[in-house]
């Protein structure tokens, strides 16, 4: 027997405590790990171990002027089965294929197939939803989902515009104020296993959706109702393209109405408004739907005609090169340079002085007053009302005026910008500088929104629009309106004239280009009272069948605008 | 012995029942451990959550009566098996590797068998085979045992069944050598060349990135064994090659704070870290019982190493000496090497926690040696002590 000796022992001592130490030195790695890096660690198995939901946060709400409600959420139901937690398939079939009226084959399917969940229907009614959940059928679930609905349906549809199925703004104003309409998602996280299965009996973390503000409009339901049926009546009428109805507060920019007819379904924007010819591709479908949803006002640019020489006399009379009294003749044309330009009176006016030029708007009248400006001075008339830029119209896709550059303008180009030919403007970009120059000489900004109000109705932003004083002098200003009043009292505006009130406006007829082609734009802008302007409004209607001067055809229709609106807005008859 | 019994008829024999509580209260702890990192996963899998609980339990109690048998029974008893126990233990890794009777599984060649329910991993019987031919040998050797002669011999019958288990299970090699180290630095009388031979490793540990990358180029080893060094280093970086195993384990420890989540509230174990019941049953046991539990288990191991200490210092004789420093050296190193693992303190390799994870032949052979231990513990006379 070979004895354990004493050295042995102490090499027993010296192996135990090595490994001593060593286990130790494991002791401090954990408390290193496990206090030091806890948080760490924590943070990162929790990211891994939680599942993300989102809550939907409900968009805000659009009211008009008056507090009508424009654009707001309704409560739809999205009906799913979860195929693990069915327990009466055939029961459930036949409940939620009659509920949903969806095809029993189509319900069958999504039952029977073997998935973590199987969504059957989207955007279904509230009433459906609750319908089903008081059916109590294990692994039918209901979850509520919020839909942007439009009221109004067609109303202003082209200014509001829609949203898509995030719940994001697409066109119109759901687009510019996205970022106080949408509000901020909430979230509820749970727990999941590895393979993202949820757990049971683990707490919900739950982070509650901030619904979005509410933006308050300066449209007003009941212009925009008027000018929208005034509109339709006058479309249908002259079997017109397309009608647009713009209605402006002068005196601050705020647009009060603005129509385009046709206008489209706001709940059912991804159909078209009329029966389209022939088969089309997806592609060319867009392309029409893109076409539906264009708000002419703003998107599409025209050669405004008469009712630009608004802006002539404007600029004329600041310049000082004529006066109401200063004579003209007018031979029906007038030869500038080696070109013959034509008035829309064959005969001729004779002779006249401006006042009654404007009155019959003869083009030779304001051919004259054009070169007496001259190129560099008319230019910076131009410029200086601020045709060169956007309006900055609280609108997406405003377009900009197409211009001929100052050095490549002869006095041909000069003689027919006089009279609103050979450029193009947005029908809003004309308004607003008409409005500007009648409502003492103050550049506005065209804008819809007023404010925004938080979730109690108190208003956390109040927007405001710049504006630019004395583009014109209150005298010329005065004397713009007094002719404008003239022109609808005796001249060519006279069929917007309405007993008891002063109105003043001017007409258009612009041949839309190609030239000869018989197409026309006839237009009517005209403000009331003439001298102290509330609210100035431009007509424009697109493609008239029949008579087409805008004399004959818009003028009534915005004297009839005038005739309901103005006593609502309080404007008494004199 | 037996000649002196007679004489000796009232002798009362000790038997160390601290250290046979110690291995009770770790198997039932691991048990515990196995149901609740091995339920979720296992209901989810095979639809009985107590699969591996009940396997384990059944294993537990058959293996534990194995233990009292076999430490009842004098350890000079099995002196006459050591040849067997060698060649057997040679046998046996050869039919793993080379014949048919190894089964593969998840890639690794280590089990013996004919089918998934009738094998077992020979590496387990290896390892206490070589505690027993060590102990032998150097009984045998005594006094020349610090001949360089002697020490070639010690480790150079430790090399054949050595390398059989090196060729698939790196990390049981390891422990092999370790043993046959750590018996041998006992034995000896000499403290230096233990000395420098520490110091080399130290140095091979710090060089083992640069090293490795040679060994790589020059063909030695295999482009995984580098991209283990690499996950080792920067799990979060080298996520891909493994680094994402080793995270999970990490994500449970650190997620364990100081008391842990509560017993059963690990959410590691729910699929994230791979058959937590196994290797990574530590990581578990932290996520779980924090700190404080992670902490209180080591000292339990740490005491059942004192045990041994314990009954190595007063065994009756060189043998019983040795193998209970055998016994020691293996669950030191495994313990170490466990816990070094999950705490991503050393690059990744598959080491079980002895009684703590889930494995039926490393806890029917870790049982028998404990029989062993206790067996030699048996031996002691109080007198002696």
């Amino acid at each position: 027997m070979i004895r354990n000796r004493v050295v042995h022992k102490q090499k027993m001592l010296w192996a135990f405590l090595v490994c001593a130490l060593g286990v130790l030195a494991l002791i401090g790695r954990l408390g290193y790990l496990m206090i030091g890096r806890s948080e760490h660690y924590s943070v990162l198995a929790e990211e891994l171990h939680q599942r993300e939901r989102t809550i939907k946060a409900a968009r805000g709400t659009i009211y008009d002027r008056n507090g009508q409600v424009l654009a707001t959420n309704r409560t739809v139901c999205t009906v799913s089965v979860i195929h693990s937690q069915v327990t009466e398939p055939e029961r459930v079939i036949q409940v939620l294929s009659q509920l949903l009226s969806l095809e029993e084959d189509k319900v069958r399917k999504a039952v029977e197939k073997v998935s973590s969940r199987e969504i059957l229907k989207t955007n279904v009614d509230k009433a459906i939803g609750d319908a089903i959940r008081a059916q109590g059928l294990d692994g039918v679930k209901v979850d509520e989902d919020y839909k942007r609905y439009y009221p109004y349906d067609t109303l202003a549809s082209k200014v509001l515009g829609f949203t898509g199925s995030d719940n994001q703004g697409i066109i119109g104003l759901e687009v510019v104020y996205e970022e106080y309409l949408k509000g901020m998602d909430g979230k509820i996280l749970t727990m999941t296993d590895a393979s993202g299965v949820e757990l049971d009996g683990m707490a919900e973390e739950r982070v509650e959706p901030v619904p979005g503000n509410s933006l308050v409009l300066s449209l007003d339901v009941n212009l925009q109702q008027y000018a929208e049926q005034a509109a339709k009546t006058v479309m249908e009428e002259k079997n017109a393209r397309q009608v647009s109805v713009i209605l402006m507060d002068p005196r601050n920019g705020e647009i009060l109405a603005m129509v385009n007819v046709p206008e489209f379904n706001l709940n059912d924007p991804f159909t078209l408004n009329y029966e389209p010819e022939g088969s089309r591709t997806a592609e060319e479908e867009q392309e029409l739907l893109n076409q539906m949803w264009r708000n002419a006002c703003i998107n599409d640019t025209y050669e405004p005609g008469s009712t630009f020489k608004i802006i002539t006399m404007g600029a004329a009379l600041e310049e000082g090169v004529v006066s109401l009294e200063d004579s003209f003749y007018c031979p029906g044309y007038r030869l500038v340079e080696d070109r013959r330009i034509r008035c829309h009176k064959v005969a001729g006016h004779g002779a006249e002085t401006f006042l009654q030029g404007a009155m019959n708007s003869c083009n030779p009248v304001f051919i004259d007053v054009g070169l007496r400006l001259g190129v560099d001075r008319y230019y910076s008339y131009f410029k200086q009302f601020g045709l060169l830029e956007k309006t900055g119209v609280d609108l997406p896709g405003e377009a900009g005026t197409i211009m001929h550059q100052p050095e490549n303008m002869g006095d041909v180009e000069l003689a027919t910008v006089s009279f609103g030919q050979s450029f193009q403007i947005t029908p809003l970009q004309l308004i607003t500088t008409a409005a500007s120059l009648v409502n003492g000489g103050t550049r506005v900004t065209p804008h819809l929104a007023v404010e925004i109000r938080g979730s109690s109705g108190e208003i956390t932003k109040t927007f405001t629009y710049e504006t630019e004083a004395s583009i014109i002098s209150e005298e010329t200003s005065e004397t713009l309106r007094y002719i404008l009043e003239q022109v609808v009292a005796e001249g060519t505006g006279k069929q917007a004239y309405l007993e008891g009130y002063s109105i003043g406006g001017k007409t258009a007829t612009s041949e839309k280009l190609p030239r000869r082609s018989g197409k026309y734009i006839s237009s009517f802008l005209g403000f009331a009272p003439a001298e102290d302007p509330q609210v100035i409004g431009l007509i424009t209607i697109d493609e008239p069948e029949g008579v087409y001067y805008g004399g004959t055809v818009a003028a009534p229709v915005m004297a009839d605008i005038f005739a309901n609106i103005l006593p609502y807005l309080g404007i008494q008859p004199q | 012995m037996e000649k002196t019994k007679p004489a000796k008829k009232k002798r009362k024999n000790f038997y160390d029942y601290s250290l046979l509580l110690v291995i009770v209260v770790l198997s039932c702890f691991g048990l515990v451990m196995i149901y609740s990192t091995s339920y979720y996963t296992a209901q989810l899998r095979l639809g009985d959550g107590t699969y591996y609980l009940k396997r384990q339990a059944l294993i537990l109690a058959g293996s534990f009566a194995f233990m009292l048998f076999i430490s009842k029974i004098d350890y000079h008893f099995w002196v006459k098996f050591t040849g067997l126990a060698y060649i057997g233990a040679l046998g046996m890794m050869i039919l793993v590797n080379f014949t048919p009777l190894g089964l593969e599984r998840n890639g690794q060649k280590r089990w013996l068998g004919i089918s998934e329910s009738i094998s077992f991993q020979p590496t387990e019987f290896v390892k206490i085979a070589l505690i027993l031919v060590t102990a032998c040998v150097i009984v045998r050797l005594s006094r020349q045992v610090d001949r360089l002669r002697a020490a070639l011999l010690i480790f150079g019958l430790a090399v054949p069944p050595g390398m059989l288990v090196l060729m698939n299970n790196l990390s049981s090699g390891i422990i092999i050598f370790g043993i046959v180290f750590v018996m041998y630095f006992v034995a000896s009388k000499k403290k230096m060349p233990f000395v420098v031979l520490a110091g080399v490793a130290v140095v091979l540990v710090l060089l083992a990135v640069p090293l490795a990358e040679l060994l790589v180029k020059a063909g030695f080893l295999e482009s995984y064994q580098l991209d283990r060094i690499h996950v080792w280093q920067n799990p979060e970086a080298y996520a891909q090659e493994g680094g994402f195993q080793v995270l999970q384990g990490l994500y449970a420890i650190g997620s364990g704070g100081l008391f842990g989540k509560g017993l059963g509230n690990s959410i590691q174990k729910l699929g994230f870290v791979p058959e937590a019941q196994n290797d990574m049953i530590f990581s578990i046991i932290c996520e779980e019982l924090g700190l404080f539990g992670a902490a209180c288990l080591i000292l339990l191991f740490l005491f059942l190493l004192h045990r041994f200490l314990i009954i190595a210092s007063n065994a009756p004789d060189l043998l019983g000496a040795m193998i209970v420093t055998g016994a020691m050296g293996h669950i030191a190193i495994q313990v170490i090497l466990n816990i070094a693992v999950v705490t991503n303190s050393i690059p990744n390799t598959g080491i079980t926690l002895p009684f703590v994870s889930y494995g039926g032949t490393s806890l029917l052979f870790l049982m028998a040696e404990m029989g062993l231990v206790l067996g030699v513990s048996n031996q002691i006379t109080l007198e002696t002590l």
